[in-house]
């Protein structure tokens, strides 16, 4: 039989082309996972390059950009310390690499709240309660919070303030052994894991100085070059490395530090490790071709860093192609219309901020119209490119996500904090403050710092609720509605509802 | 796509040494009498805008024009809400934004809370905000002076040892001066003083601002890596006289190298 060369070459052309469909199939529709997909502190397995894990509003893709991961022996994963916990424990691929209240109940049900997670020391609203009970570890069966015991004074600082326990629901601020009068004296609040993924973003450092507060950046103690100082909801850790090694001593009852081999593994991981929402409900495939550049782990992974928010470079790239709506009834097309205009009204809506120490307090003006974006800049995470803690007022009474009513506010430490007279006060707070976590004041010890937090990336949040750092929005909509109450932005149902489709695909 | 390796990377673009501009402004300071400013206390006035909100305040029934929002790289840097502040500038012509124009203008925050200052202003027909002022293209003349790659002043808003963008710019530039040149010796000088205002009242910066200033300066220093056996810090205790004129460019710290 006479064959036709180029009929040949066309037939091995669609044959390779088939191949390469079936290969980009396998590479987008890697095995669906549920959300409750636990990993067990030394838990052997094999984690693929590419995972999607369930969740409430669609899926959750995980993109292990190195290749296919070991847990076994591998010190991110493994119990190293002594309390049974790994890295792990509190930063699941599942949800997001932190842990949602979800998951975490899902494990007091499963382990009868044995499991490592609900550690006395951090796990508990007070380690001096009894650790059997549901109540004692209500914060982080409610809330997601952990417990973070901060030395009072800071070491090495002379504070510009006084501090007072003035409620104490937990009991852990009055304790004889953990309170602020025992024989080390300890202020603790109660604070969110963050995501320890995407972290190129975090990690990337703006320059020589805090361009808002005009001094010179912590540096990172291994290699001498400036910090972001963005990795930390109070920013007290300048780097990954030092981050790990706290984690390690404080979360996990590690015992001297990590060795240089473990730490470099656990860097390692973390530093290749992308996460974004894939696929929503209603919205379907989030990563298709010609789709939004900012969606899905593989564009997160693939973009620049520390690119500045503006016309040209807008903080989540473009949804241009998903503005048109459909003139037939097609809800994933109306969904898509609805992240656009939410994308929209985040870059495009001007509205007063006002009173937030560290932005309104830096030359911007009190109050300043500005828009979400200017202050969550970062192209791609929805961060700050410079150190991002800002007293939002989530911590600071009146402004506090808590109640302003006493009855209904049982949950969390109140402390009053006085600014000594020959200090700067806080900025828009005087010199008596009430908060339910000092934030990056505990550090610093400065006024100005009072209620301070570091913002975090807008990555993965429909796997990782409840949000803001003391765990007080339980959804997207309770995080709108904070916004829209503390600047007053009056949005509509509708724009609320764009907003929440918006951050709900990041 | 436009990659920034820092956020100072566009705003040092328009931060370029530029004398002339300087002396511009030198100038224009010596042919300000204390007539034709106005120094006051005043809880500042914010007004909303189509385009960027104005800042105003008021004295002896006469709306004043302060400047307009804009960025950390701008000069001007506005008032906040929430706090007096302390406002010296020079009368100008006409009206902008409804008030007349202090130009150039200096504008402390006062640091204590005064929750009376809370007014907002709606936005008017026929009251526009004037186009965006772009910044500088040297030093802002309200924060740096610079005679020379090793002979700047530093300026400070009253009772403030704040480092704005502009004074972090000269602290790098002058570092790197230091090490280029193989200085000897950096002699950081810091300054309080006092400020008349136009109702005779004389307002004086708290004891040990100029040295708290100069300790600042110096330790930024020796943290962009120039030797701290190098820098030597001095700060005259007694504040700097009043003149009604030329008192925001007393509240300073002087660096030389030599």
């Amino acid at each position: 039989m006479r064959v036709n060369r180029p009929v040949m070459f066309l037939l091995a052309l669609a044959t390779a082309g088939f191949l390469v469909v079936l290969r980009l199939e396998a590479q987008t529709e890697p095995a669906l996972r549920p959300h409750t997909s636990w990993i067990a502190a030394g838990s052997r397995q094999t984690l693929p390059r590419e995972i999607v894990f369930e969740n409430a509003l669609g899926r959750l893709g995980v993109l292990n950009d190195s290749g296919p991961i070991d847990t076994a022996g591998h010190p991110f994963f493994e119990p190293i310390g002594s309390n049974q916990r790994a890295c792990v424990t509190c930063h699941q691929p599942a949800n997001a690499m932190s842990v949602s209240v979800e998951s975490i109940r899902e494990r007091w049900r499963a382990t009868q709240g044995r499991d490592p997670i609900f550690a006395a020391i951090d796990g508990s609203n007070n380690p001096s309660l009894p650790q059997d009970e549901a109540s004692s570890h209500s914060l982080l069966l409610n809330r997601g919070l952990f417990r973070v015991g901060m030395p009072w004074p800071p070491p090495g600082v002379s504070p510009e303030f006084t501090i007072e326990v003035v409620r104490d629901p937990t009991g852990v601020n009055r304790d004889w052994i953990y309170g602020l009068t025992s024989p080390t004296p300890t202020i603790s609040v109660f604070r969110r894991p963050r995501v320890v993924a995407n972290l190129k973003y975090v990690t990337s450092p703006d320059g020589l100085f805090n361009v808002k507060l005009g001094v010179l950046m912590d540096k990172d103690p291994d290699t001498g070059l400036p910090s972001s100082m963005n990795i930390m909801a109070d920013a007290r850790a300048p780097s990954l490395s030092v981050q790990a090694q706290g984690a390690y001593r404080d979360h996990q009852g590690g015992k001297g530090p990590l060795t240089r081999a473990q730490l470099e593994r656990i860097l390692a991981f973390e530093n290749q490790i992308y996460i974004a929402q894939v696929w929503d409900a209603r919205g379907g495939s989030l990563i298709e071709p010609n789709g939004p550049a900012a969606l899905g782990p593989t564009n997160v992974a693939r973009h620049s860093v520390h690119v500045l928010n503006g016309p040209k470079t807008p903080a989540f790239h473009f949804f241009d192609m998903w503005l048109t709506r459909s003139t037939t009834s097609d809800p994933q097309a109306d969904f898509r219309a609805s992240v656009a205009r939410g994308n929209d009204i985040f870059l495009n809506r001007r509205f007063w901020v006002k009173d937030v120490a560290h932005i309104n307090s830096i030359g911007l003006a009190n109050p300043a119209k500005r828009t979400c974006a200017v202050c969550h800049n970062a192209q791609t995470s929805g961060m700050d490119l410079a150190p991002g803690w800002v007293d939002l007022g989530t911590t600071n009474f009146p402004t506090w996500t808590e109640s302003p009513v006493w009855s209904e506010s049982p949950e969390l430490p109140v402390f009053k904090l006085t600014c000594r007279p020959d200090s700067p006060p806080h900025p828009f707070l005087g010199r008596e403050i009430y908060t339910s976590d000092p934030g990056r004041a505990l550090v610093t010890g400065h006024c100005a710092d009072i209620g301070a937090i570091t913002m975090g990336q807008f990555r993965g949040l429909a796997a990782r609720a409840p949000y803001f750092s003391n765990g007080s929005a339980k959804d997207l909509r309770e995080l709108v509605d904070y916004y829209d109450r503390r600047f007053d932005m009056r949005l509509s149902g509708q724009e609320k509802q764009d907003l929440i489709n918006f951050l709900g695909v990041l | 796509m436009h990659r920034a390796p820092c956020t100072l990377v566009v705003l040092l673009l328009v931060l370029a040494t530029d004398a002339h501009h300087t002396s511009a402004q030198q100038s224009s300071r010596a042919r300000a009498s204390s007539s034709a400013r106005r120094n006051f206390v005043a809880c500042p006035i914010v007004r909303d805008t189509k385009t960027q909100p104005c800042w105003l305040a008021e004295y002896e029934g006469e709306l004043y024009y302060l400047g307009q929002q804009g960025g950390v790289a701008n000069d001007f840097y506005p008032p906040q809400l929430g706090h007096l502040a302390l406002i010296e500038g020079v009368v100008g012509q006409g009206r902008v934004c409804g008030g007349i124009p202090l130009q150039p203008v200096k504008v402390s925050v006062l640091r204590e809370l005064t929750p009376a200052c809370r007014t907002m202003l709606p936005a008017e027909d026929g009251i526009e905000a004037p186009p965006p002022i772009p910044a500088p293209r040297g030093p802002a003349p309200s924060w740096v002076k610079i005679d020379g790659p090793g002979d700047v002043t530093l300026y400070f808003d009253f009772d403030n040892d704040f480092f704005s963008l502009h004074l972090t710019v000269a602290l790098t530039d002058l570092a790197k001066h230091v090490a280029q040149v193989k200085a000897s010796r950096v002699e950081v000088t810091g300054f309080r003083a006092s400020t008349r205002l136009s109702n005779g009242q004389v307002m004086t910066e708290r004891d040990g601002m100029g040295s708290i200033r100069a300790r600042k300066v110096a330790d930024t220093l020796a943290g962009l890596g120039v030797p701290a056996s190098l820098i030597s810090v001095s700060a005259p205790a007694q504040a700097q006289p009043a003149d009604g004129v030329n008192d925001p460019w007393n509240r300073r710290v002087q660096i030389m190298v030599r």
